[in-house]
């Protein structure tokens, strides 16, 4: 089979956008790397395919799923066509996500300080109160120069006409940006001189950057603060990334028995005794923290680590309560406070969402089910959802009553179709869906967002869901420079 | 086969940042380290990244090739077979066998380089540790020691020296940050300079841990201690007078880098001071080769 027919078998779903096909030519932006895979056989793509697989697991690049009967130990599946970005699409995605994350952020600070947002009627209280993730613990307590979303994954989508959405903002410990940076080495590796010729954007500098935010947090104003990137371990999903940023960071790689509270310091037991602990980077749930202030029976936190931090002598990266303001159901209010807080419109979308928490508007989607999707607003990872189109009649009579039980925890949303970008999957290139989640660094200094970030697939035909832990893969994710 | 080892490395760090950076990659520092090339030929091969593979590997008129390298080394270990193992023959053979055959050429025109280099690298670390765990403890160990050693601290002091030759010198002014980090990962001391210094990157740092850090092992300070550790090794009756000649030598340098810091080393000037032990392992170097194994 020769590659031009490569393009060929492409067959793009009319009502959705695709990243590389409009009217039936070629993308400006994909046009290089198009004519590059078209002078590849077959089987130098399939080689190039069998070299990637080869270079995740021999580099141990590989993710655990929960509940899952045998062989726990997966490759992260890649798909080795790149996802490309415009400098132009760029400069809009990342103002707008600027935008989005300052308002976040000082939604946070209000929420846990003086609530001028309750106040003045913009948010009501007891979307606040009902939310699991909102945390006493966290009033009246100033964090470091106010900053609570030191790192933010954001998701992004595209409707039919092209223009992006948020979907999700993932502001407690959001994961994966370990692949962004694995996927770019190995583009490097498969497609040689390929990034140069493109003029892609480099996503290197990413370790580099939360380094110096994470330095410039210490309490402490010493020389060599003590930096540590707390698990949850060698169990975790995502323990695979915790390892990649601790060494690219040159920081310890600590669980939550490698450290002690004492008389409100935290400190990492070393072979040369106890060394006070400056910046936290953790990727323990805020639940699971601190054993005397959250859940008393976990053993992935450190006891009494919470008042360390409210006497401020260590810092949490992020900060502690985050999940208030990326609850699905306060997401919904999100452009409000975009306009309540910085007088300014949104520059990017919300998906437009349905409280079911309201009878009218549950009514609504009870009504057009099959056109929705349904979420719990504390669940992520893909879970407990229901996908209207595809769910059988006894599955959306169940989930119905289960939404009856507490309407609060849910929310729906109609079915965005997403964008699709070429795959190559079994030796040709097909459409499927993707989404987009840019990483933001937000430190003293400001906003950084790395030009790149994880562009995630729905590997199954037709299908919308591109969580890993539900059958998803990745794309390498290109931004040009202008 | 240090400097085989040394190069390869080179070369697939700075492949990876050619991939990496946008504009302005240049393989110059590269061939200005590890050629006899004229500048002007530099200039015409420093964009060309599949013409300096070719040329750095595979290239015949090139004396510093891993070609012509591996060929020699396999000579001179065929010419003392006797004193080495077999397993090392064979391992030097094998490398040998491996860079002359044709289709390497080929695959460094079209396939991913980095698989290529990690390949050969793997045949040089595969002799290293044969080298290690098959050589008796005597007298060719260590001259294989010494000359690895002398050959390593020559190509960090060069290394340094060329990369900061390009900033001038300027030790003061933060340059890309990842300018520095490349030329640490190319000597395998990134991570220990993550760990060592937090503060981000500085020139100064990054001259501290490549000439001063003695467990840094790319480091100048520590070549030199053992080179100066396997030296002490042929001491015998016989030689005394040569071997007191060239200790002084070694011992004189191995002093002058311990008892500097950074900032004398800035003070001296960084170029001044990385000329002179460059010098004074060549005239070690040439002592050695004099006192042990010239004939007249």
């Amino acid at each position: 089979m020769q590659t031009s027919e490569l393009l060929q078998t492409y067959l793009v779903d009319g009502n959705t956008w695709d990243e590389m096909y409009a009217d039936a030519s070629v993308r400006e932006q994909y046009k290089k790397a198009v004519a590059f895979m078209q002078q590849l056989s077959i089987d130098e793509l399939n080689k190039k395919e069998e070299l990637a697989k080869r270079l995740f697991m021999s580099q141990g690049i590989t993710f655990t799923v929960y509940n899952s009967g045998e062989g726990i130990e997966k490759i992260f599946p890649f798909d080795i066509i790149p996802r490309i970005i415009t400098a132009a699409e760029w400069d809009y995605i990342e103002k707008g996500i600027k935008q989005r994350l300052k308002a976040l952020n000082l939604f946070l600070k209000d929420i846990y300080s003086n609530q001028f947002i309750i106040k003045d009627g913009v948010v009501p209280a007891e979307m606040i109160y009902s939310c699991p993730h909102y945390l006493r613990e966290m009033q009246n307590f100033p964090v470091p120069y106010d900053i609570y979303i030191h790192i933010s994954g954001i998701d992004l989508i595209r409707n039919s006409d092209g223009s992006f959405y948020i979907l999700e903002d993932n502001l407690r410990t959001p994961s994966g940006v370990s692949y962004m940076l694995e996927n770019r080495e190995i583009t490097k590796r498969i497609f040689p001189d390929l990034l140069p010729q493109n003029n892609v954007r480099s996503v290197t500098e990413y370790p580099a950057i939360l380094h110096r935010n994470l330095v410039s947090l210490s309490p402490r104003q010493i020389k060599n603060p003590t930096i540590v990137l707390l698990t949850p371990g060698i169990y975790n999903s995502a323990y695979f990334e915790h390892t990649t940023l601790a060494r690219l960071m040159g920081v310890e790689l600590v669980e939550g028995s490698d450290l002690v509270v004492d008389n409100h310091k935290v400190y990492m037991k070393t072979t040369s005794g106890l060394q006070q602990v400056d910046v936290i980077y953790r990727r323990v749930d805020d639940e699971f923290l601190d054993p005397l202030a959250f859940d008393a029976g976990s053993k992935l936190g450190v006891a009494g680590i919470m008042s360390a931090y409210r006497k401020g002598n260590v810092a949490i990266v992020n900060a502690v309560g985050n999940g208030v303001a990326d609850d699905k159901a306060i997401y919904t209010f999100v452009p409000a406070m975009i306009r309540y807080y910085l007088n300014e419109e949104p520059i990017l979308k919300n998906v437009p969402t349905y409280q079911l928490g309201k009878d009218e508007e549950r009514e609504h989607v009870f009504k057009n089910i099959t056109d929705m999707v349904i979420k719990k607003t504390n669940e992520s990872g893909g879970y407990g959802m229901l996908m209207g189109c595809a769910a059988s009649e006894e599955e959306i009579i169940k989930y119905k009553a289960e939404v009856i039980l507490n309407p609060r925890q849910f929310i729906a949303q109609p079915i965005i179709s997403l964008s699709s970008a070429p795959c190559y999957i079994g030796g040709k290139l097909q459409p499927r869906r993707i989404d987009l989640r840019p990483y933001a660094l937000c430190g003293p200094d400001g906003i950084d967002i790395v030009p790149g970030g994880l562009t995630r697939v729905a590997l199954t035909e037709g299908s919308l869901i591109v969580n890993s832990s539900q059958g998803g893969g990745s794309k390498d994710t290109w931004v040009l420079a202008h | 086969m240090e400097r085989t080892d040394g190069i390869l490395r080179m070369l697939k760090i700075n492949y990876a940042s050619s991939q990496d950076d946008v504009q302005g990659f240049s393989w110059k520092p590269v061939l200005k380290i590890f050629t006899f090339l004229e500048e002007a030929e530099i200039d015409r091969l420093s964009h060309n990244t599949r013409g300096v593979l070719q040329y750095m590997i595979t290239g015949k008129d090139n004396p510093n090739s891993v070609l012509n390298m591996v060929t020699l080394a396999r000579e001179n270990g065929r010419s003392v077979q006797d004193h080495i193992t077999k397993e090392m023959w064979q391992c030097l053979n094998d490398f040998y066998h491996t860079v002359r055959q044709e289709a390497l050429i080929e695959w460094l025109q079209k396939e991913d380089p980095v698989t290529i280099l990690d390949m050969l690298i793997k045949h040089g670390i595969l002799y290293f540790g044969t080298t290690d765990i098959t050589m008796a403890r005597g007298e060719g160990n260590a001259f294989i020691n010494i000359g690895k050693y002398l050959e390593r601290a020559i190509q960090s002091a060069d290394i340094l020296d060329v990369k900061f030759s390009d900033v001038n010198y300027a030790l003061d002014e933060t340059t890309d940050t990842t300018y520095w980090k490349y030329l640490l990962m190319s000597i395998s001391g990134y991570e220990l300079y993550l760990k060592t210094y937090r503060g981000g990157f500085e020139a100064r740092n990054v001259v501290g841990q490549v000439v001063l850090n003695d467990q840094f092992p790319r480091s100048v300070v520590y070549s030199i201690n053992r080179l100066h550790r396997y030296f002490e090794r042929l001491k015998n009756e016989r030689n005394v007078a040569d071997f007191n000649h060239i200790d002084f030598m070694i011992g004189k340098m191995k002093s002058k880098v311990r008892f500097s810091t950074p900032e004398s080393l800035i003070q001296e000037g960084l170029h001044h001071f990385l000329n002179e032990t460059k010098n004074s392992l060549f005239t070690i170097g040439n002592s050695l080769n004099q006192n042990y194994f010239a004939y007249t």
